[in-house]
């Protein structure tokens, strides 16, 4: 009888002794998959543009509503939008968007990651249009090294922390008939690469 | 049992149990930090470097490209103003605000963020386009039967939320300082 007992007991600290390491462990799994999907999703936004096209050229993203369009949720319907992709390896790559007056425009830059660092409206353009120079912290500081130290540089240098990446911009359409009109916009969007600055 | 074993069982079992509770988080939440305001949300820091792990794991997995807060603000509303989920058999009224921004449009998706197709080829209403009453306010009629005035049809059956895209607005930043009464009502009306 008291070795009946003993061994019950044995069995339910056993029993228990597994459910609080396997709770701890999952916890643990968790956690770290939670923090490591970011490094491994290979069908983030990134993958699903770089499938549409080659680097540094301008295209359209599908309309949404369309089949193709099933790639990228939350698109709306009023705005056409078109992307380049970047590579920094080889040097900065200068962005330029012609915007229309009154009509709402938008630039906006992505790591590889997914991040958004930077981005700008029609607000912001001058002569009619948006341009920035996309550079990588080297490179940027290679450039600085040959400005002039008494005037600021008039262009906009913007750092991506990824040599990848990518430039989506966007354009409103206020009516659906003007929706063509829009598309023409971001049709316009031009990203070329720069040749790499070197340090002095 | 020995230590081996029960260390096994142990590590068995967690594993199993971390990666299902990671992939059912991800599948249920929409992000950790969504602000609600009334019967409308918003992952305002979506795609920034402050998003939660749970905000960036979900935008990476969909290929969403959410908005930046430069751009303007998206916010969802998956409930009416009772706080009940939105049914594809009643009839909703939405209006007569939105809060400051130079353009907004109002939408209709599935549950996967897609429009839904429909004849009438109307998806989303522009503040452009909108029919507005001499008081500048507006009321959109939300239902899968024709309505007159300003209608967003939905499907017969499928469930849907709709969507509310501020661009440039003031708010894109500061979510949380948005009133619940700048935002619109999402009244139902009668069901089928």
């Amino acid at each position: 009888m008291k070795r009946a007992a003993a061994t019950m007991r044995r069995t339910v600290i056993d029993i228990a002794t597994i459910v609080l390491g396997a709770a701890l462990t999952a916890g643990l799994v968790h956690i770290v998959a939670i923090l490591i999907i970011p490094f491994y999703a290979s069908n983030d936004a990134f993958a699903r543009l770089s499938n549409l096209g080659p680097i540094d050229a301008t295209i359209m993203l599908p309309e949404a509503g369309s089949p193709a369009a099933r790639l990228f949720p939350n698109l709306d319907p009023a705005v056409a939008a078109a992307f380049c992709r970047y590579d920094l390896t080889d040097g900065p790559v200068r962005v330029k968007a012609p915007v229309a007056r009154y009509e709402f425009s938008s630039l906006s830059f992505h790591t590889r990651r997914g991040q958004i660092y930077y981005a700008l409206t029609d607000r912001a353009a001058t002569q009619n249009a948006l341009e920035a120079l996309v550079v990588t912290d080297k490179q940027l500081r290679a450039m600085s090294a040959h400005d002039s130290e008494d005037e600021t540089p008039l262009e906009l240098r913007i750092v991506s922390a990824t040599n990848q990446g990518f430039v989506l911009m966007r354009a409103f359409s206020q009516e659906p008939s003007l929706l063509a009109e829009a598309q023409e916009r971001v049709r316009a969007l031009k990203c070329q690469p720069e040749p790499q600055p070197q340090p002095r | 049992m020995d230590v081996l074993a029960k260390t096994l069982i142990a590590g068995a079992l967690g594993l199993a149990a971390g990666l299902w509770s990671a992939e059912s988080a991800l599948r249920l939440s929409r992000g950790a930090e969504t602000t609600r305001i009334g019967a409308w949300s918003t992952a305002a820091k979506a795609g920034t470097p402050e998003a939660d792990p749970y905000t960036r794991d979900t935008i990476e997995r969909s290929g969403e490209i959410p908005l930046a807060p430069g751009e303007g603000l998206q916010l969802v509303a998956r409930v009416d103003d009772s706080g009940t989920a939105l049914n594809p058999h009643c009839v909703y009224r939405i209006g007569r605000k939105v809060p400051a921004a130079r353009f907004w449009t109002i939408g209709v998706v599935d549950r996967r963020g897609f429009p839904i197709p429909n004849p009438a080829q109307r998806l989303v209403f522009r503040s452009s386009e909108i029919l507005r009453d001499s008081d500048g306010g507006f009321a959109i009629a939300v239902s899968a039967s024709a309505h007159a005035g300003n209608w967003l049809p939905i499907g017969v059956s499928e469930p849907f939320y709709l969507v509310l895209r501020l661009y440039d607005t003031p708010f894109s930043a500061t979510a949380t300082a948005i009133d619940k009464d700048a935002l619109p009502r999402i009244v139902r009306e009668s069901c089928r």
